[in-house]
């Protein structure tokens, strides 16, 4: 008994189904409602947290004195910006906060113009299967320094000032 | 018997219709999502502690007192309106240890000061704001007990300390063989435009109407002209440069919150005509200096006046202030 006629039907239904679909779908859409997991406020305080803890190592602690960041990232230490910044994270008014783990980043301008971002900290040993990390970064003013320390990329421009990017991946291990 | 049509159809209808139902479990979700309030609270209150210096600026609101504890202010005017920690606008999250310290002076403050000039909001919120520093010289606490479940913010802070100057006796500079007669005048001067130089920093500036500063003389003895007598602070004066005469002040009185003022050790007021022998130290606080009629480039002078000394000059107030010192500012409300 199948014959053109039924044929009417058939898109009758898929119409109707799809108009159905979309009706639930405004309808639902227009209740969402606002739960912790939308919201990712987690990763709101530790982009807070990070960002906060890379403003403090880029001020100086004297008029005249040096930004630790600075300092870190001419004399090559990418190790050591881990540890200090990620001292600074777990820094509590009771006991540390030691799940927080991170790797340090630098984007710099290569001699030959383009950029490159290489990482400048170890691995972690924590580094795989972790979740919601987040990405802090500041501009980073470097004087000029004609001999580079060993740990840095052997084709980062040396001798005039330049501004690199630092960037720190946070996560809670 | 069905058609095929209608079977296909009906499948599709029914499949629309199974995805619908499937979506009305999220219809009942909880609408009292208190806990992205409380989150959403301690974030506003950090930023308002660590990223705003409070109001009134100038006087700053660490000089100002609260209503149920200072009948003369009138409510929302001349009080405290918020408590902000920062040292400035241009500095966040540099806070200042004047501004630090009444924040968590709770025999001052009660929890109703801390809802109303902190926290905000309709909801009376429970709290517990702590801040500590990396060498714990501060470690403060104001609040109770957290409990399980609470919104929470951590702020990584620098706190700056008081500014200071110091003259010591062995400083040729302000010694003479010929010292005026019958008093000796000495002056520490305060440049508005160079301590707020606006090529340093907002974090390094000084500005004496927001911050203490502090003159310590020191080795006073080597001043000493004739040794068979005392020397004598007789006064100590505060002068606008371009104005003849004494800012208008209450010499007379001594009051800690306005100044401090130690000789050899004790303290007195500004005029106090006394005899000393080692040190004078005169800490002058931003409630005194913000009621001076001084704008951003005027140069205040504190004039003092002596007897049987050699001391003779003008002292700049330069650049000597504590390295600023790392800290964690905690937010629980719940």
């Amino acid at each position: 008994m199948v014959n053109d006629a039924g044929q009417l039907y058939t898109m009758e239904g898929i119409a109707a189904g799809l108009i159905m679909l979309l009706a639930a779908y405004i309808v639902v859409s227009t209740t969402s409602i606002y739960t912790t997991g939308d919201t990712h406020i987690p990763d709101m305080q530790l982009e807070q947290l990070g960002s906060d803890v890379l403003a403090m190592m880029d001020t100086p602690d004297s008029v005249d004195g040096e930004s630790q960041l600075v300092k870190f990232i001419e004399t090559g230490e990418g190790n050591d910006l881990r540890e200090a910044f990620l001292a600074n994270c777990t820094m509590r008014s009771g006991d540390p906060d030691n799940s927080l783990r991170a790797q340090v980043y630098l984007s710099y301008r290569r001699t030959g113009g383009n950029v490159n971002t290489t990482p400048i900290s170890r691995e972690d040993e924590s580094y795989t299967g972790r979740e919601n990390a987040v990405r802090v970064t500041r501009w980073v003013q470097l004087t000029g320094n004609p001999s580079l320390p060993p740990d840095m990329p052997d084709d980062m421009q040396r001798s005039d000032p330049q501004t690199v990017l630092v960037e720190v991946l946070l996560w809670r291990a | 018997m069905l058609s095929l049509d209608f079977l296909v159809g009906f499948t599709i209808f029914l499949l629309a219709l199974i995805m619908v139902v499937s979506m009305v479990p999220g219809l009942l979700a909880g609408l009292e999502s208190s806990g992205i309030d409380y989150d959403a609270v301690a974030y506003r209150t950090g930023v308002i502690l660590v990223e705003d210096p409070g109001w009134p600026v100038s006087p700053p609101w660490e000089s100002k007192g609260v209503e149920h504890k200072d009948k003369n202010i009138i409510v929302g005017e001349e009080g405290i309106q918020r408590m902000g920690l920062a040292v400035s606008r241009e500095a966040p999250n540099i806070l200042l240890s004047a501004k630090v310290e009444k924040f968590f002076n709770d025999t001052f403050f009660d929890r109703n000061d801390y809802r109303s000039k902190v926290i905000f909001g309709d909801i009376p919120y429970s709290y517990r704001i702590s801040l500590r520093s990396l060498d714990d010289t501060y470690h403060y606490m104001t609040g109770d007990l957290l409990p399980a479940d609470y919104g929470y913010i951590r702020r990584v802070v620098k706190i700056k300390e008081p500014s200071w100057t110091e003259i010591v006796g062995s400083n040729s500079n302000y010694w003479t063989a010929e010292p005026t007669m019958p008093t000796q005048n000495f002056i520490v001067r305060f440049d508005f435009s160079q301590l707020r130089d606006q090529t340093i920093s907002p974090v390094y500036q000084i500005d004496p109407r927001r911050e203490s500063v502090n003159v310590t003389i020191t080795k006073f003895e080597e001043y000493h002209n004739d040794t068979t007598n005392d020397m004598i602070l007789q006064h100590i004066r505060f002068q606008k440069v371009g104005v003849a005469d004494d800012i208008p002040f209450e010499y007379e009185i001594e009051d800690p919150d306005l100044y401090i003022l130690r000789v050899d050790g004790n303290l007195h007021h500004l005029t106090p005509n006394t005899t000393v022998s080692e040190n004078i130290s005169l800490v002058l606080k931003p409630a005194a200096t913000a009621d001076f009629p001084l704008d951003d480039d005027s140069i205040l002078n504190i004039h003092f006046t002596f007897g049987n000394t050699k001391i003779s000059g003008t002292h700049n107030y330069d650049y000597k202030t504590p390295p600023l010192k790392t800290g964690v500012l905690e937010v629980a409300i719940w």
